[in-house]
């Protein structure tokens, strides 16, 4: 294993779990790690050394996940959604497992603007800088994104702790 | 002697300061602020508690390693983007189809290539895949024939060294799916029963397989 499948393998645990605030779904996250693994190995001659990998690696799975919501988005107006899965893959005991779902749900109803921006920084635990690097945005775009979203899930987790 | 006048702080910066995203002067700007007024702690104590709530219930997932795909997957999902978008070779299945195609022919570099011809069908098995009907005997048997969503006939096969599906496209008959071959001479496994081939064709097909008229038809248009 060389340097870059090294970094690739430390993160992808973390990218696992930004899938899971992205899709909403176990399931969905797992196929969506698998398919920005294999995307960033094959892209890796575009990744600049000496540059953020971890921002490069987020960047790769948050487009793939544009691109698979946008075919989707297509897809499920000709069939209906799937009855929505409500398990998680990952261990842990029921509670927390009803918690990150009721969290997951609360996030359904943020705009993905505000949803990517929020679980950037609330989950992955990325500088404001960092998530604007990832997204591609000015620092005040991420801001103003993440404000709003966190304003918003406030109002909809009131009280519910 | 009056306090100095501080202009006041909005949510945004209260959840700067959560985050630690603000200067040592915005930062001590709003932990006055904060301090000072009952709501603007109330504000803050919200964002402080639900960004821990969230990194509480998500953090788990990230303690789970994860395998990097495998070298073999990652090649065939290349050949896989360039050819066609139902292209479905099973990771596990890559190693042994790419022995079991090339065993005897050791004077050329073995493996399949990463070329828009490499997983199309030897002239001997395309030719029994253009004539042959499905359930007629021989050492290739055809199961099933059918039309897949970009609309080509596709047909699944089994053969001594091969199992598969194949499509028929401009250039021949390529390979969609493939498996250890299982037709041995004597104990022959009815083509089909091979579960993940079965999804591969039920995420290509469109519509039902052809029936006995259909596929001859199909023939008699060069699967075209």
């Amino acid at each position: 294993m060389d340097a870059f499948e090294a970094a690739l393998v430390r993160i992808l645990p973390r990218l696992r779990r930004f899938a899971h605030a992205l899709t909403r779904d176990a399931a969905d996250a797992d196929d969506l790690t698998q398919r920005a693994a294999e995307r960033a190995l094959k892209a890796r001659s575009q990744w600049q050394p000496g540059t953020n990998f971890d921002a490069w690696a987020y960047r790769i799975m948050r487009n793939l996940w544009i691109d698979t919501a946008r075919s989707r988005q297509r897809r499920d107006k000709v069939i209906a959604p799937a009855e929505e899965a409500e398990t998680i893959g990952a261990p842990g005991d029921a509670e927390a497992t009803a918690e990150r779902l009721f969290l997951m749900r609360a996030m359904d109803r943020l705009p993905d603007e505000q949803r990517e921006a929020v679980a950037l920084v609330m989950i992955e635990g990325l500088s404001y800088a960092e998530a604007a690097e990832v997204l591609e945005v000015p620092a005040g775009t991420l801001t103003s994104r993440l404000v709003r979203g966190r304003q918003a899930l406030a109002k909809m987790l009131g009280g519910t702790e | 002697m009056a306090e100095p006048i501080e202009t006041p702080i909005d949510e945004a910066m209260v959840i700067a300061w959560v985050d630690g995203e603000l200067g040592p002067e915005d930062a001590a700007r709003a932990e006055r602020a904060i301090a000072a007024d009952p709501t603007l702690r109330e504000l803050a104590e919200t964002h402080r508690a639900m960004r821990a709530r969230f990194a509480d219930a998500f953090g788990g997932i990230a303690d789970e390693p994860v395998a990097l795909p495998s070298a073999e997957i990652v090649s065939f999902t290349d050949a896989r983007a360039k050819r066609a978008r139902q292209l479905w070779v099973p990771g596990a299945i890559a190693a042994s189809l790419a022995v079991g195609l090339f065993v005897g022919q050791v004077e050329r570099p073995a493996g399949v290539a990463d070329r828009a011809d490499a997983l199309a069908l030897a002239p001997d098995l395309a030719h029994r895949l253009d004539t042959q009907l499905s359930g007629e005997p021989g050492p290739v048997r055809v199961a099933l024939s059918f039309r897949a969503q970009d609309g080509a006939y596709c047909r699944s096969f089994t053969a001594t060294h091969l199992d598969g599906v194949a499509c028929r496209t401009a250039n021949g008959w390529s390979l969609r799916y493939a498996a250890p071959g299982s037709a041995p001479g004597g104990d022959y496994v009815q083509a089909g029963s091979d579960p993940a081939r079965a999804d591969a064709i039920a995420a290509m097909i469109a519509g039902e397989p052809l029936d006995a008229a259909g596929e001859r038809a199909a023939r008699e248009r060069g699967w075209r």
